[in-house]
This record gives C-alpha cells, sequence and structure tokens, in this order.
C-alpha cells in the first residue's frame, strides 16, 4: 500500500524526466496551488511565494532524474518549495526561532483550552504569532512534518522545535481566546 | 493530541486559502526549462560514432559537389546527374547502415533511439528537399552553393552538438539534486 502510494503519478514523473512538456505541465497543474499555499503560508508575500514556487517547479523538472520514488512526488516537491523558502527568509535576515529559553523543553501539557473552534480565528491566530511561532505550527499542524523533520529544515534541535511548538500554540491559544 | 491539534489536522485544505496565478507563473517556469532536443540525445558513445560517419560522408559529399560546380557546361549537366547519383547511393547505404546498428543496438534506450531517428528523418527531409531543388534547376550556381552551405551547416551542427556531449558529461556528473 505504501509503495503504491509513492508512485503516485509514476506516468507523469516519468515522461516528465524524459523531458514531456505536457506532462510536467499536468504534474504543475496538480501540485501548483498547493505548493503556493505552502510558500505564502512561510512567506506571506504573494511575488515572493510566486518566485519560490516557480524556482522549485523549475529545480524539481531539471533534477527529476534524481527522483527515485523514496517519497511521493509531492513530499518531495513540498520540500523543496520549504527549503527556498525558509533560505528566502534566512536571505532577509529574519529569525526564524526566538533566542530566549531555547534550552530546556515545557513538558507540562498546556492547560489552556480553546473556547471555540472558529477556523478564521485559528488562522488570523496563526498569522498573528511571531515568525518563528508561526514556522513551528505551520510545519507540524499544517505541513505534518514531526519534530525531527522540522529541525532539519528549521536546522535547530528537535527538542528546540518541540519546546518552540508548546510555546507556540499557548501563544496561538492565547491569541483565539481573546475576545 | 488535543482538541486543537485535531482540529487543525481535521481541516488542513481549508487553509489553503490561496489561489495561483496558474498560467503566468507556468510561462515563467516553462522559458526556463527549455531544452535543446539535442541536450539529450547526444550521450551515447555509438550516437557519436554515427555522427563522426555522418561529418565524413558529408565532407565527401561537399568535396565532391565543390569539384562539380567547376565542370565544363556542357557535360555539367550529365555529371551532376551521375555525382548526384553516386553521392546519393553512397549517402543512403551508409545511413540506412548507421539506422539498423542504432535499433539493433540493445544498450540504447528505446527513446533515444526514437530521438535518434526522429532527427535521421529530418535529415532525410533536407536531403529531398534539394535533390528536387537541383533537379528543378540544375544549372543555377546559387543552388549548388546553397546545398554546399547546408552540408557545411550540418558538419557544424554536429560538431557543436559534439561539444555538447562532452560538456553535459562533465556537468552531468556533479550535477545529482541534494535536498
Amino acid at each position: 500500500m505504501k509503495t503504491k502510494i509513492l508512485y503516485t503519478h509514476k506516468d507523469l514523473v516519468e515522461q516528465s524526466k524524459s523531458g514531456d512538456r505536457n506532462s510536467q505541465y499536468q504534474l504543475y497543474e496538480l501540485y501548483v496551488d498547493a505548493m503556493y499555499n505552502v510558500s505564502m503560508r512561510i512567506l506571506s508575500v504573494k511575488e515572493d511565494a510566486e518566485d519560490i514556487v516557480q524556482d522549485s517547479f523549475v529545480d524539481a523538472f531539471k533534477n527529476l532524474k534524481s527522483f527515485r520514488y523514496e517519497s511521493t512526488f509531492g513530499s518531495w516537491l513540498k520540500r523543496i518549495v520549504i527549503n527556498k523558502s525558509i533560505n528566502h527568509l534566512k536571505l532577509k535576515r529574519i529569525t526564524l526561532v526566538p533566542l530566549e529559553h531555547h534550552e530546556y523543553y515545557l513538558n507540562e501539557e498546556i492547560n489552556d483550552q480553546v473556547i471555540t473552534f472558529d477556523l478564521n480565528k485559528i488562522k488570523a491566530g496563526i498569522n498573528e504569532l511571531p515568525q518563528g511561532y508561526r514556522q513551528v505550527i505551520n510545519l507540524y499542524l499544517i505541513e505534518g512534518y514531526d519534530h525531527i523533520e522540522i529541525a532539519e529544515i528549521l536546522e535547530i534541535t528537535a527538542s528546540t522545535s518541540k519546546s518552540q511548538y508548546h510555546r507556540a500554540k499557548k501563544k496561538l491559544i492565547e491569541i483565539i481566546n481573546t475576545p | 493530541m488535543d482538541d486543537l491539534e485535531k482540529y487543525i489536522k481535521e481541516n488542513k485544505p481549508l487553509f489553503d486559502e490561496h489561489k495561483a496565478d496558474r498560467s503566468k507563473m507556468w510561462d515563467n517556469i516553462e522559458s526556463r526549462i527549455e531544452t535543446p532536443k539535442s541536450n539529450t540525445l547526444w550521450k551515447s558513445p555509438l550516437l557519436k560514432i554515427a555522427a563522426s560517419i555522418l561529418i565524413l560522408i558529408s565532407g565527401v559529399s561537399v568535396y565532391n559537389l565543390s569539384n562539380i560546380s567547376g565542370f565544363n557546361q556542357n557535360l555539367q549537366n550529365n555529371t551532376v546527374h551521375n555525382e548526384l547519383r553516386d553521392i546519393d547511393t553512397y549517402y543512403k547505404g551508409l545511413v540506412s547502415f548507421q539506422v539498423q546498428l542504432v535499433k539493433n543496438n540493445q544498450k540504447l534506450q528505446s527513446k533515444d533511439k526514437k530521438e535518434f531517428l526522429s532527427f535521421m528523418d529530418e535529415l532525410d527531409k533536407e536531403y529531398d528537399a534539394l535533390k528536387l531543388e537541383m533537379a528543378k534547376n540544375l544549372n543555377n550556381e546559387y543552388i549548388l552553393e546553397a546545398i554546399i552551405n547546408n552540408y557545411k551547416k550540418r558538419i557544424e551542427l554536429i560538431e557543436n552538438l559534439l561539444k555538447q556531449i562532452n560538456n553535459s558529461k562533465k556537468i552531468d556528473s556533479n550535477e545529482d539534486y541534494i535536498l
């Protein structure tokens, strides 16, 4: 079953590997919106996200021969988009992870409870979070990475990722609960 | 997993709220992934040999045709006809030998074979068109010159392709994509 998933769109990928423009376009159509949203969640600037997504597709098509179905094409592409987006933030010298209180991990459960689940309020709350918190929340909850993967992406330790995530979630709940 | 995490994960698709400007972005991508057909075509050593032989054939043809233009006006038509017929037989024989060689080669991928053969078809068409032009207007020196120039251009093209193979081989070896 897992193998089957890894080979999603195999025909399109294989034809794209041999430079078939039509297959490349079909792959683009399938993934462009998802990738654009991934980049927008990190960068928040339309033009920057467009540039990054374009770069990512160009890189993906040019390096497709090195794609060997160790993941799905979508997650391979998404990782390219995320890495490029994070690098873009780094180039702009935006601090990804606040420096304070890195060293210990908040083990206790967060007691705060969300009063009402309103999707728009949650989205707005995530956008209000400081940059570092926002990235960890996005990568963990929406993009679905675990803390080891987030650690690789953000070049931090897994325990920093965990502690950042807990702080970020606490802050998010605080924002959502604010009337 | 607490309720907030569960709620966000369950509603993941709703976080994709942006729409990419598909056609604008594709135009930019497409312009950057344009690759000349020849890049992937001329990578096999066998194709190199075939190309070298083509250069040789073309060289012989250029030499023969150059001589034709200096012939006595009265004898020209017959001589040119004979020369053309000889070149034609010689050229066709060698080309079909090369094509057969490529078709029988099991190391070559079918895609490469197909591309090589389509290239050969293009050359054939060009040759036929020139022959037709010669038959219509045999005494015209300009057409003879055009044919010679055509051969020269083909040789130049093949030489360029050979250079590209050598260059692309060097680049390819360092080009594996690392995430």
